[in-house]
């Protein structure tokens, strides 16, 4: 496995780059940030997250099931009679339905982040490619994967020195 | 005079990108200087005291407290009411000012979150010591026991339980995955291996490629809107324990307006109270700016504006009941009852203390500033006394009317919540960046492409 890893000292130059290799057919294509680059996204021809639609379901879901359980338990289980008021009264069932919901939703966002960004890998490759460590401080790195179909190691070097990288930096490893 | 407003700037100088990652990202590094190390000791021995009451407490029984019938609710309630309302600035800030994009919000994001946190622990602490029992505590949860007994989720009362709770979490998720790109960013730049480790594992392994960012802004955003609607809900459900009871001055539909606008109130107020030593100390001058100060002092007034005229329909609603024992509250009781000290305080620290702020030069001040936030914290902390002490001080039948008078232990709580909350503060401003590092980042780069798009299209005014 060979990947190749290009760093850029300007945003801009690195959206360019990403618009560039994507243009020329370059599909496995990965940048590195500091901060959001939603720019980097359209260039790269990323479809929207679709996180949103998990947590909207979560919460739904977790919603229902405790308007459910307040109907479960103050109707059936354990019918109390307080002054006479209906065990069954939607609008007392609201606030908690409201605040599960939102606690789901949360747990639920938090965990996508984590699954879908493939987080958790406490360690990674990535991290001995020499310098990355400016990733996360003012540099932008751009990352092409050698299983990409249009990649070749001479061509691809060339492409990426000429689109303004301040150096460009090859991993092999041993699959 | 020229209109100071739109030149102000969020970011003095501004610094560089190299510059705002060495020196925010490297507050956690700083060793603590003198003052830091005071204020630590005079926190660590408050909150010394605080578990010495609560073990007394514990250990003895919630009779050590003062309150007692008719005051049977005190400085356990008011201190849960006063912290959580504390902590409601802090999502504020992180939550509708986001989804507002308003930008001077991210170089103090994450320090009001952190103070939001920190704040609701120490609220969380008094409804359970306020059980008596406090090792029943976990009767509040529904599980399936022997007894079929299950909570009465028809009560205010669970619903604030459950309220409280998602407040916590759904903060500390927030917060959390806020803090996760400076994590890595401290792990990359990590002076030790122990260090490297210890923020290796917090950050999860975050490594900043546009995947994970693409996702972490569609959490981040809807973490934004979900925390939207808590900031409103929780202290309306926490009116709720007292608005849907008949006390006399209690009993009142302005209740969750009312304390909400409150808790915002209060929260600025101690926003206010913690970023002046705090970027004194750490040299932040530059990147929380007159600016913010200038701009906490405006959401002060408005939310105080709130509260008087909250106080104002109080009296206005008690006085067009007609009702005998809502009147007596208002104008016998409060101003010239048991505690009245306290009422007229409240008037003074939260009606009359904020008008000051309509003043520029009073916004631009630091001592003034600095001086009124704490005043107005007085305020807000009497507001709940009032409301709790002195309307069960004077219900409806003369034969049930007594007042209140607080404990040593129940002083020393209060006294320890605080020194916890510092404690927790001064460790967080030692362990973590408090300014929002990437965010910090990508508001410089943003500034910059508003400063280039206005130098070219003469549309384009920043």
């Amino acid at each position: 496995m060979i990947r190749l890893f290009a760093e850029y000292a300007d945003e801009a130059q690195l959206v360019a780059a990403a618009a560039q290799l994507h243009e020329r057919g370059y599909r496995k294509v990965e940048t590195y940030t500091p901060y959001p680059l939603p720019a980097v996204d359209d260039a790269l021809g990323a479809r929207p997250s679709r996180l949103p639609i998990a947590v909207f379901i979560a919460g739904l879901v977790m919603g229902g099931a405790t308007y459910w359980f307040q109907w479960l338990i103050t109707h059936v289980l354990y019918p109390l009679d307080v002054g006479n008021r209906p065990t069954n009264f939607p609008l007392s069932f609201v606030p908690i339905t409201f605040e599960m919901t939102v606690l789901f939703a949360a747990f639920t966002a938090v965990g996508a982040v984590i699954v879908l960004g493939r987080l958790l890998r406490l360690w990674d490759p990535i991290f001995e490619v020499d310098g990355f460590e400016s990733a996360t401080a003012t540099r932008f790195w751009l990352a092409v994967d050698g299983g990409d179909p249009v990649f070749d190691r001479d061509r691809t070097t060339d492409e990426l020195t000429r689109s303004g990288a301040a150096r460009v930096v090859v991993q092999e490893e041993r699959a | 005079m020229t209109a100071p407003e739109v030149t102000d700037p969020i970011l003095v100088g501004p610094p560089s990108q190299g510059e705002l990652q060495r020196r925010l990202l490297g507050t956690p590094a700083r060793r603590g200087n003198r003052g830091w190390r005071i204020a630590f000791a005079i926190s660590a021995a408050l909150t010394g005291l605080l578990v010495t009451a609560i073990t007394y407490t514990v250990a003895t029984g919630i009779g050590v407290w003062g309150n007692n019938i008719p005051v049977g609710w005190a400085f356990g309630i008011i201190n849960f009411v006063w912290w959580i309302g504390i902590g409601h600035a802090g999502t504020f800030i992180s939550a509708i000012l986001y989804l507002l994009e308003q930008r001077w919000r991210t170089s103090i994001n994450r320090f009001a979150e952190a103070m939001t946190l920190f704040a609701v622990v120490q609220a969380g602490m008094f409804p359970i010591l306020h059980l008596g029992r406090p090792w029943f505590g976990y009767w509040l949860f529904p599980y399936p026991s022997i007894m079929e007994v299950w909570p009465q989720v028809r009560s205010a009362l669970p619903w604030d339980a459950a309220a409280i709770f998602t407040y916590l979490t759904v903060s500390v998720l927030f917060w959390y995955l806020g803090l996760v790109p400076d994590l890595a960013s401290l792990r990359d730049h990590a002076p030790t291996r122990r260090r490297r480790i210890i923020y290796g594992i917090f950050a999860l392994g975050w490594r900043g490629s546009s995947t994970a960012w693409r996702h972490y802004r569609a959490a981040y955003l809807l973490l934004a809107g979900l925390a939207t609607p808590l900031v409103l809900s929780v202290h309306s459900l926490v009116s709720s324990d007292f608005a849907i009871a008949l006390v006399p001055g209690w009993h009142s539909t302005i209740f969750p307006p009312f304390f909400v606008a409150g808790a915002i109130f209060s929260g600025f107020a101690m926003v206010v109270t913690l970023i002046i030593p705090a970027r004194a100390v750490f040299g932040l001058r530059d990147v929380i700016t007159a600016r913010h100060l200038d701009n906490c002092a405006k959401l002060i007034l408005v939310t105080g504006l709130l509260v008087a005229y909250g106080y104002a329909i109080e009296f206005f609603i008690a006085w067009y009941s007609g009702d005998v024992a809502e009147k007596y509250q208002f104008f016998v009781g409060r101003p010239f009852g048991p505690r009245a000290g306290v009422f007229w305080t409240m008037m003074v620290c939260n009606v009359v203390v904020p008008q000051l702020y309509w003043s520029r030069r009073v916004r631009r001040s630091v001592p003034i500033l600095f001086v009124t936030s704490l005043l107005i914290n007085v305020g807000m902390w009497c507001e709940r006394f009032v409301i709790i002490v002195q309307s069960l001080q004077r219900e409806f039948l003369p034969t049930g009317w007594g007042s209140y008078t607080p404990t040593w232990v129940d002083l020393s709580i209060l006294a320890g919540t605080m020194g916890f909350f510092s404690l927790l503060f001064l460790i967080f401003l030692r362990v973590l960046p408090f300014v929002a590092v990437f965010e910090m980042k990508e508001l410089r780069a943003e500034l910059d492409h508003d400063a280039h798009r206005a130098h070219t299209d003469p549309e384009v005014r920043p």
